[in-house]
């Protein structure tokens, strides 16, 4: 069984990072037309050969994958059939009048008081929800509701083509024996430190326990040198989202002396064209530090330069 | 290698910059819809079902084969979903060859997707690197592909010239491709004079961003006859790694390639690569890749994929065509083109390709990959 | 040309844990792989290819497998990727041997839910975006719906579930495999915070970091290093319906078509193994998977689930390596099948449980003999 000691970086308890992107999903023609119908305060079904009818509107039947012949317009009453409260909020499913199937939504009452079969009701958000389904803010409770029908759905909007949405996804990562010494050495003392492979002296960078080539246990720590070699490099012009530095700078991808695998870092230029010349494949550099206090992080080297000969 | 396995009913969309009449799962269904009746069956008569996409990141959905198996009419099958960077689609149909080759199902539809246009595509690879180490400098993975390729011009002279000629050839060819969406012929030198994004990369050596799926219907021996006459059968098939990080890595021939092509054509007798293929489908996340894999898969000795490219051998009229289709250069749902390289290679040998059908062609060779390029398979197809 | 039988040769597991917050991802993994060849006379050098477990969303990288790769021992071998529970991966890796093409396969899976700040996104993201996530239905409110529906179909209710919970913590501890502070009894378990009424937070599976590995052979390899090999002799596996209002109110129809699957192969019914290891996300969902299985009637579980047969581990309850949990079940079953024990009682055939999605919408089962 994996023992591992009980060792963490000084101060380094984990790393966070976050991944955070802004996306724009298509819903489908089913989907996208009962969501442009929120603002119209309508609820969008999909009626299909057999005649069943379910809601919200689907593109193909949750049970066989069957496509509708037709998008419809649902009642906004029906019965509970399922409730939950999760983080305070009751969540229910919810069958409305003349549909086959149930879907899950906010019901507006205490879980107390709730129970299978009770008839219930749409309720509208009063803020503007735009086209979310959150424009029906819930189901609440509506013990005389009369029987709704699911009629035919006069003059559907056009379904929405694309819809923002965005996705954020925190982490905090464990530093483990390996990283959080190499982190430690970094911030204390501004070198960067491997361990040595299996089968010789160089250093694999990144640390790790086990030698990836060979799968045996690494060996003992070594300090690489603050200069090193480039392998790989290429002349980044183009803007990407999440980028730290403003083009043009050199990707490279650098064997610290003593070392004998990479570490990404980059390298300032003036300009492509000199770039191309004076950065290349066997081209020595050093690591240039940054100026203010060093946080434990790969980027508490600036840059590297390029060493004039 | 076990059972013979067939491919014998293929399908795929129309692939586009951005679908936005079809959801992700709309998108996957058409795809598959198109498989099952190219191979004549229902979706009752498949047993298992194989789902491939790219990373989460690429869409916002997590194991989105749990919310495709509705769109695609596959509820109660046994359905699983293999991922693997750029070389998804291929790593899902190798799963699903061995579920055929090892008696788990008689057919298996395998579907591969990447609806691009719903995220971030170079931020969302940049994911890929590791967040203590390297992910703050990354710039998707163009600019690691860059950084190698310059490392193989020195070494290997894959000089912007070479890599121009796969992107003129490969443009060129998606022309007659009814699936592509990119259909502009350039020249060598508008290639060479297009903006450079990640130099030595350039806009031009950059397959397009799409939306797209595609399917395969994988047979048995014993029911391959009820799809079609001519199935497509795989002599071999393998999909090999690297570590990424590892000492000894060249990154000049592609070593896992290389491992995975000495395994393929062993099962399927191949000893002179050159002379026995007919034809030739590969993965070019970037033009400068094609060469790299003439070398790797032995199509010509290490250092010479440059005179390669420039004999026109890979051409269409040439000896060995190599991406008759136009490759990733006409169509790109990274995901789903292993995938779609097999359907290719595929329907060379079966005498029914849409783009370019080679004529006679029997053997085919088909090449995919992903991650840091260090995730690399290639397969043999004979009718 | 008949196929070969494939056999379990070894097992390998770290501690399961509430945070594994001193080692990384490639510690547990390197660590179990560098472990599970112990005492088997084979080495990486013999395995022939390597199938892993795991989620780029909990990992926190995409292609996660692709920086892993050496940690798993797959460099210059052929390796996938499977993105669902541990169990599909050797459900793969059987496959591949069984094909003929290889004989020794190395199967992994891991995970480290403690590193996602907040574990509710990953099963969020997995439910379409369009209508279910705006109204906050995932994995807890779908749990609860279920177990409200079986509560009120079966007349159980908190406290049986409660006993439950307990006795697979008992079980949990006193194997020594989790990491367990104190073992709730069954009022502590009724007194922790309501997770997704009638659910309490303890009726819910409890995430834990892990990693385990097992080494597959052909059926001759394995008998040739040592004792009498475990053989997969079933497996099958169904997923149902995205919606998971559209599926059946308390029963798992998925967990029953897997078992047929794997019992037709086997050619004996899960209800007569000796021994059950199942993986659940909840109590309730526990019950439903024993039913599925033929081990209980409907409305039933809880018997069944009380039976010495059952879980043995402790089962998820007390410990959910998401992505890995099946494949622990795996490793403990052939645990339990493969100790020595003494004349006609030793059990001789376990079935063997691994679940994946929102509310369970997939499952997969196998049966091992010995």
């Amino acid at each position: 069984m994996f023992a591992a000691p009980e060792t963490h970086p000084h101060d380094l308890p984990t790393f966070h990072s976050q991944i955070s992107m802004p996306y724009t999903l298509t819903p489908g023609r089913a989907a996208g037309t009962f969501l442009a119908e929120m603002p119209n305060r309508r609820i969008v079904g999909s009626r299909f050969p057999d005649g069943t009818v379910i809601a919200p509107a689907q593109d193909f039947s949750p049970v066989d994958g069957e496509e509708p012949e037709a998008l419809v317009q649902a009642p906004e009453t029906g019965v509970l059939t399922a409730f939950t409260r999760v983080n305070g909020d009751v969540i229910g499913l919810v069958r409305l009048d003349g549909c086959a199937n149930e879907f899950p939504h906010r019901i507006l009452a205490d879980l107390d008081v709730l129970s299978v079969g009770q008839r219930v009701a749409a309720q509208w958000s009063d803020g503007d929800e735009g086209t979310s389904i959150t424009a029906i803010k819930g189901f609440a409770l509506a013990p005389d509701a009369p029987e709704g029908k699911v009629i035919d759905l006069a003059d559907p909007a056009e379904p929405l083509g694309v819809i923002n949405y965005s996705m954020s996804l925190d982490f905090d990562h464990a530093y483990g024996p390996y990283y959080g010494r190499m982190f430690d050495e970094i911030r204390e003392h501004g070198r960067v430190m491997g361990v040595r492979v299996s089968n010789g002296d160089d250093a694999l960078l990144p640390p790790r326990e086990v030698d990836d080539v060979t799968h045996k246990r690494t060996g003992t720590w070594k300090a690489c040198g603050n200069t090193g070699t480039i392998r790989g490099c290429s002349i980044i012009n183009m803007e990407i989202l999440g980028q730290a530095r403003k083009p043009p700078y050199v990707y490279a991808e650098i064997v610290l002396d003593g070392a004998s695998t990479r570490m990404i870092h980059v390298i300032d230029i003036d300009d492509l064209e000199s770039a191309k010349e004076k950065i290349r494949p066997g081209t020595r550099v050093r690591a240039i530090w940054t100026d203010g206090e060093r946080q434990g992080r790969v980027s508490d080297i600036d840059r590297f330069e390029v060493i004039e000969e | 290698m076990g059972r013979e396995v067939g491919i014998v009913g293929v399908g795929q969309t129309h692939h586009s910059r951005r679908r936005t009449d079809v959801s992700q799962a709309g998108l996957v269904r058409e795809a598959v819809n198109r498989a099952l009746a190219d191979a004549k069956l229902s979706m009752d008569e498949i047993d298992t079902v194989v789902v491939a996409t790219g990373p989460v990141l690429f869409a916002a959905v997590n194991q989105p084969e749990k919310w495709v198996v509705d769109a695609i009419g596959a509820q109660g099958k046994s359905v699983v979903r293999l991922t693997s960077g750029g070389g998804a689609g291929f790593a899902g149909a190798l799963a699903g060859y061995y579920q055929v080759a090892g008696g788990y199902s008689e057919r298996t539809l395998v579907v591969a997707y990447d609806k691009l246009s719903e995220g971030q595509l170079q931020y969302s690879i940049s994911t890929l690197y590791d967040p203590f180490w390297g992910r703050e400098f990354a710039v998707g993975i163009m600019g690691f592909s860059a950084a190698y390729w310059r490392a193989r011009m020195d070494v290997l002279g894959h000089t912007e010239e070479a890599a121009a000629m796969v992107s003129a050839k490969n443009r060129k060819n998606s022309i007659a491709n009814p699936y592509a969406h990119v259909k502009k012929e350039v020249t060598v030198e508008e290639v060479l004079n297009s903006k450079p994004l990640c130099w030595p990369i350039k806009l031009l050596d950059v397959p397009p961003i799409s939306d797209g799926a595609a399917a395969i219907v994988l047979s048995n021996e014993k029911l391959a006859h009820h799809s079609t006459t001519r199935p497509a059968w795989i002599r071999g098939i393998a999909y090999c790694c690297e570590a990424d990080n590892a000492p000894e890595r060249s990154l000049m021939l592609s070593e896992p390639l290389a491992i995975a092509a000495k395994k393929v054509y062993r099962a399927a007798g191949i000893t002179n690569p050159r002379r026995q293929f007919d034809v030739v489908e590969v993965q070019e996340p970037y033009s400068c890749f094609e060469l790299n894999y003439y070398e790797s898969l032995g199509l010509c000795p290490p250092g010479e994929a440059a005179d390669l490219i420039a004999s026109g051998a890979t051409q269409l009229d040439g000896d060995i065509p190599v991406n008759p289709s136009g490759g990733c250069m006409g169509a790109n749902p990274i995901g789903a083109v292993g995938v779609i390289r097999l359907i290719e290679g595929a329907t060379q040998v079966m005498g029914r390709n849409e783009s370019h059908q080679i004529t006679g062609a029997n053997t085919a060779l088909v090449q995919s990959g992903g991650g840091w390029a260090n995730l690399r398979g290639c397969a043999v197809l004979s009718a | 040309m008949s196929m070969p039988r494939v056999g379990i040769v070894s097992t390998s597991m770290t501690q399961l844990r509430p945070a594994w917050d001193s080692a990384q991802h490639i510690d547990l993994i390197s660590a179990v792989v560098l472990d599970v060849f112990k005492g088997t006379g084979l080495t990486l050098d013999d395995v022939d290819f390597i199938i892993d477990s795991g989620s780029d969303v909990l990992d926190g990288r995409s292609i996660s497998n692709c920086g892993f790769l050496g940690a798993l021992g797959a460099h210059h071998k052929e390796e996938a990727r499977v993105e669902e529970d541990g169990l599909w991966a050797a459900l793969y890796g059987v496959n591949k041997i069984r094909a003929g093409s290889s004989s020794v396969g190395l199967i992994v899976a891991y995970s480290k839910p403690s590193e996602s700040r907040d574990i509710d996104l990953y099963w969020g993201s997995m439910v379409e975006p369009f209508y279910q996530r705006p109204v906050g239905f995932g994995q807890k409110a779908a749990l609860g719906m279920q177990a409200q529906r079986y509560f009120a179909a079966h007349g159980i209710d908190g406290k049986d579930a409660a006993a439950l919970v307990a006795r697979r913590w008992a079980a949990a501890a006193e194997g020594g495999q989790v990491a367990i502070d104190a073992v709730p009894d069954s009022d502590a378990v009724l007194a922790s915070a309501e997770a997704a009424a009638p659910l309490t937070d303890l009726m819910i599976s409890r995430p834990v970091d892990g990693a385990v590995a097992m080494l597959l052979s052909t059926e001759d390899i394995a008998a040739r290093l040592g004792r009498a090999p475990a053989i997969i002799t079933g497996m099958g596996t169904s997923m149902e319906t995205h919606a998971f209002s559209a599926r059946s109110a308390n029963q798992l129809e998925s967990v029953a078509k897997a078992a047929a699957m794997a019992g037709a192969k086997a050619g004996w019914k899960p209800s007569e193994a000796d021994v059950a290891e199942v993986s659940a996300s909840s109590a309730v969902g526990e019950l439903l998977v024993l039913e599925g299985l033929g081990l209980a009637g409907a409305g039933k579980g809880l018997d069944a689930a009380m039976s010495d047969k059952v879980n043995r581990s402790g089962g998820a309850l007390p410990a959910d390596p998401l992505m890995a949990t099946g494949l622990v079940r795996l490793a403990e079953a052939y645990k339990q099948l493969s100790q020595p024990h003494a004349g006609a009682n030793a059990p001789r055939r376990a079935v063997v449980h691994g679940t994946g999605g929102v509310a369970m919408q997939t499952n997969c089962v196998f049966t091992l003999e010995v």
